[in-house]
């Protein structure tokens, strides 16, 4: 039964995704000294859909969206997987897919679907625009490479367009970086982002460094952006509550695991993942009344060293023995779909109570509390 | 613009202080060389050019800061006293020896900081590749002394293999004037001392920039030029751009090295500029050359710092503006 | 500051063995000189043979004698020039950082002049002033060179300083009532050491030129023998252009070699400054043996099957279906 769920893909995903990532493992470094950065991960985002993939710092989100786009700097080095990307191809016949394999591709290839197809928009904005250059001549540049046919005024107009639609006046394409907010650079790297209508949209973090209400801005921003253009997201953060209302589905990843992928209602409301259970018992609610967080005990693995049975066991508050000894497969365990990477949801097992309810509770039991928090190390807010 | 106005005033204050300096040595130096001088100079120019050096140090009579203040006159006057050796005015002999100067070392700093530039700009991209063996390489010609580089050079591929003119500025047989026959010379003369500065001081420009290059190249908006499909050559040029910052604003302190070690370039060559003649006069101890053409060292690379300074405020946008980051 | 972060590159050893073995030599040097370098008892003009490694000068000197009795004055100057010009940055340039406000406009002040005036006219200019018995002393030279070249050292630990000096263990000494005098001491120059060891470096490789270049024009005292004096005869008996090369080339190239061991130095001490200046995780060695490409490409992240990782995942999945 295991066996036939761990092979088991949603057909309706596969047909309709823009990304399919199989199987994918990232390594820093190389040999004996290598950190398994992330471990056979399969993942797979829709067409104008929204993947939210969420984990601690060091969970390997980052590095596996950044691998996927073979963007990820040295030492990673991508150690096995797939990965396929699936577009509209313009210049063949009309409603053509075509699809390209990111690990075997060209650097030529690569720099034609770069931006065209999938665009990035990282953390820091201040980082990722070039100082000295205006912020028009970021829209330019794009726009030079890959529209050649486009003359200089077009371009202008283009870049005027793409920043209306983030509610900046055309004024700002002569600025420099610095003389823009926070806001107003975040906003302005996803315009550019916009800019050659792309299929899937990578967001880094985009809203870390911002404060909260400009944090909610541009979440709700992105929303209707989604909606008139109908490009994908990948929307990479810390912070669960923020992806629930922007994502459709959820990945949660630990040490360079995906241990729960599910729809993103159902694995805020009801989580079946002991480690998504304590990530939300670590953040506040997004409503209803106020509760205590609780912090998870422990620390994450050390990944530089082959790991035994779950990589989340030693951190678990319900680990059977079992789990210290064999690694678990992501499987489906219920009709929704979703996926769950826990020995817990063994057909012999009884779940515990929090993995198991199917509404959601505004505040866990205090025995989820007692359970999660183990030490009660941590006790935020 | 304060910025500017900030550098401005330094080297106001700097040639003040070189100024001041050039008054006091003579000064304050045991056994009064200029007493010494002064007496020596007898029989081997004319009285009044003995008057015209007495002045050019601030005269004989009166206390310190009489001499001082008649010091600071004489040099707004324009006289810097007279050759002892070549028995005419300082300011003459100046005159037709800084264009040589400021054209031999002005065109051999651009050529070096250019290609040390460009250099270092590759290298730091192509970090591993093999082209790393050019750095061990490179720190050895950093090191040598111009002028030790200048006499071999001269001696292997002028003065055995003949490839290049030498020792002096253009052939003797042509005569100087606006003709492509001299302009021609000029720039077969100039090869090889410019070859040597460039030489001697291209590593420094190029392993700052390297070293730019690798930091920056490690920034994220590098990482997006290439996230963003653009050609390799766009992207090393979102880096560069930002890498050579520091190295502009090197310019201007590196400028007085560079004119340093290159003055004696002309020793080697025999080229009529102020560096050849500042050593003259110093195997002949001709104090008012010396003294001016260390005024007139200092002032010329006091204006070239300034460019510099202005080449920083064109390419960096942040120094115009200052809104805080 | 481990030992273990002190990079080992394979140019930092061959500069610090390069730099090592010219130490020896100042060292010995004057002991290995097979004849008095100034007695001019032999035939002139020889040209290099069993008795005489390099050759004679004009006058009938052993130039291998000079060229191991030159190493001292050579070396001591620049050490000596290189200590007080260090010295002397850390005194303006630790306190300008530190104190912060008026003293740090006026120190700034002193080091941006000292740092627009070209360093050898003004050497030059100095020089030529001194009376006989300042230029045939070496550690007035070396006074006098320290006096032109401590600037740049300044200016680098003053901006290294004022970082530091807002971090948390300073405040904390602060806070403890530490004395001022006692905090730059005994807290921040400590973390200096790496760019002060830099600034160390390049300040003997300025000294190094200086000295040289001074002796090289008649400056110093013509007695004393260094390597500038021996560039100095060579050059005033014509030795380049009748091809005596034996006389000029080995202090110049023995020069070069010197400056090159420093240089090859710091590149340890800018990779220990700078981490990104390392090589990335990966040794050459790893990369040559592993079969990955040699130098990472930006934008192009390798992709390489382990043959273990693979199976790793099925046996997972095996193991899961028991």
């Amino acid at each position: 039964m295991i066996e036939e769920f761990a092979t088991l893909v949603d057909p309706n995903d596969v047909d309709d995704a823009v990304l399919e990532i199989e199987d994918f493992s990232v390594d820093y470094g190389w040999g004996d000294s290598a950190v398994h950065a992330v471990n056979n991960v399969t993942l797979s985002v829709r067409r104008s859909r929204v993947l939210g993939i969420a984990g601690e710092s060091g969970s390997g989100k980052s590095t596996l969206v950044y691998a996927v786009t073979r963007l990820l700097r040295a030492p990673g080095v991508i150690t096995g997987g797939t990965a396929r990307l699936s577009f509209d191809d313009s210049s063949s016949s009309t409603g053509q897919m075509t699809t390209l394999e990111l690990t075997t591709a060209s650097e030529r290839e690569l720099r034609k679907i770069r931006w065209s197809r999938v665009s990035i928009v990282l953390q820091s904005a201040l980082n990722a625009l070039n100082p000295v250059l205006r912020i028009g001549h970021e829209f330019d540049e794009v726009l030079k490479t890959h529209r050649p046919d486009m003359n200089k005024s077009e371009r202008r107009q283009r870049a005027a367009e793409l920043l209306a639609l983030v509610g900046l006046n055309e004024e700002r394409l002569a600025r420099f970086p610095h003389e823009l907010s926070g806001g107003q650079r975040q906003r302005v790297m996803i315009a550019v982002a916009l800019s050659l209508d792309p299929q899937l949209v990578i967001l880094d973090e985009p809203t870390t460094a911002l404060d909260v209400v400009t944090q909610r801005e541009i979440i709700n921003e992105l929303a209707q952006l989604r909606a008139q253009f109908g490009f994908a997201m990948i929307f990479i953060t810390h912070d669960l509550t923020l992806l629930v209302e922007l994502a459709d589905d959820i990945a949660v990843m630990y040490a360079g695991n995906v241990v729960e992928w599910a729809p993103a209602r159902d694995l805020y409301d009801t989580p079946r993942h002991p480690y998504t259970l304590g990530l939300l018992s670590s953040s506040p609610p997004l409503s209803g009344e106020r509760r205590e967080l609780v912090g998870i005990a422990g620390s994450p693995p050390d990944m530089s060293k082959p790991l035994l049975g779950c990589s989340f066991h030693a951190r678990c508050p319900y680990a059977l023995d079992r789990c210290s000894q064999e690694a678990p497969p992501l499987r489906v365990i219920d009709k929704t779909g979703r996926k769950v990477a826990c020995w817990l949801h063994d057909a012999d097992n009884v779940v515990p109570g929090p993995l198991r309810r199917t509404v959601r509770i505004s505040a866990p039991t205090q025995a989820v509390n007692d359970a999660v928090s183990g030490s009660n190390q941590a006790v935020v807010l | 613009m304060r910025m500017l106005l900030r550098r401005l005033s330094l080297y106001a204050v700097t040639a003040w202080v070189a100024i001041t300096v050039n008054f006091m040595l003579p000064h304050l130096m045991p056994g009064n060389p200029v007493q010494t001088m002064i007496g020596k100079l007898t029989g081997r120019v004319t009285p009044q050019q003995v008057h015209a050096i007495e002045l050019s140090f601030g005269g004989l009579k009166g206390n310190l800061v009489e001499q001082y203040f008649g010091y600071l006159h004489q040099l707004l006057l324009g006289n810097l006293g007279v050759s002892i050796t070549l028995a005419s005015p300082v300011s003459t002999i100046l005159r037709s020896a800084v264009p040589w100067t400021v054209g031999l070392i002005g065109i051999s700093t651009i050529l070096s900081f250019v290609l040390g530039t460009f250099c270092g700009t590759m290298l730091g991209w192509m970090r591993g590749s093999r082209l790393d063996s050019v750095i061990p390489i490179s720190t050895f010609f950093q090191a040598v002394p111009y002028f030790f580089l200048g006499t071999v050079l001269l001696l292997v591929f002028g003065l055995n293999l003949h490839w290049f003119p030498v020792l002096g500025a253009y052939s003797p047989s042509v005569t100087p004037g606006l003709s492509w026959t001299y302009i021609f010379s000029l720039i077969r003369y100039g090869e090889l001392p410019v070859i040597t500065i460039v030489l001697s001081s291209v590593a420094g420009w190029m392993l700052g920039m390297r070293n730019m290059m690798i930091t920056m190249i490690a920034e994220d908006f590098v990482l997006m030029a290439v996230a963003k499909g653009l050609p390799r050559r766009k992207v090393i040029m979102h880096a560069a751009r930002n890498a050579v910052l520091p190295s502009v604003a090197n310019l201007s302190l590196a400028i007085g090295l560079v004119v340093s070690g290159a003055l004696l370039v002309e020793l080697v060559f025999n080229y009529p500029g102020v560096g050849n003649l500042l050593l003259q006069a110093v195997l002949n101890e001709d104090y008012p050359l010396i003294q001016g053409i260390f005024l007139i060292i200092t002032m010329t690379v006091l204006v070239a710092n300034l460019l510099a300074d202005v080449l920083y405020f064109i390419l960096d946008p942040r120094t115009r503006t200052q809104a805080a980051v | 500051m481990s030992a273990a972060r002190i990079p080992r590159s394979p140019k930092v050893l061959v500069g610090v063995g390069i730099v090592g073995f010219f130490v020896i030599l100042t060292v010995v040097g004057p002991w290995l000189a097979p004849y008095d370098p100034s007695s001019t008892n032999f035939l002139p003009n020889l040209t290099p043979s069993g008795s005489h490694w390099l050759g004679t000068t004009s006058l009938g000197q052993d130039i291998f004698s000079q060229l191991m009795v030159g190493a001292r004055a050579t070396m001591v100057v620049a050490l000596v020039a290189g200590l007080v010009a260090t010295a002397l940055s850390i005194i303006v340039g630790v306190a300008a950082g530190y104190l912060g406000g008026f003293p740090d406009e006026g120190l700034s002040l002193l080091s941006n002049v000292f740092l627009a005036i070209p360093g050898l006219p003004l050497l030059i200019v100095i020089d030529s002033y001194l009376p006989a018995s300042g230029r045939s002393n070496s550690f007035v030279i070396g006074l006098i060179i320290s006096l032109t070249g401590w600037a740049w050292g300044a200016r680098v630990l003053r901006a290294q300083t004022m970082s530091l000096r807002n971090r948390d263990f300073v405040e904390a000494a602060r806070i403890i009532g530490e004395s001022r005098f006692r905090i730059m001491m005994g807290e921040i120059a400590p973390n200096l050491l790496p760019v002060l060891a830099s600034s160390l470096l390049f300040t003997i490789l300025y000294s190094i030129g200086a000295y040289v270049t001074l002796a090289y024009v008649g400056l110093t005292s013509t007695a004393v023998w260094n390597w500038g004096t021996m560039l100095y005869w060579a050059q005033a008996n014509n030795a380049p252009l009748s091809n005596e090369w034996y006389w000029f080339v080995p202090p110049g190239v023995c020069i070069a070699l010197v400056g090159m061991g420093l240089a090859l130095m710091n590149f340890g001490i800018d990779e220990f400054i700078n981490p990104r200046l390392r090589a990335g995780g990966l040794s050459g060695r790893l990369r040559r043996t592993s079969g990955l490409p040699r130098r990472p490409r930006l934008g192009f992240t390798p992709v390489m099957h382990h043959p273990q990782a693979q199976t790793s995942g099925s046996v997972l999945t095996k193991m899961g279906a028991q």
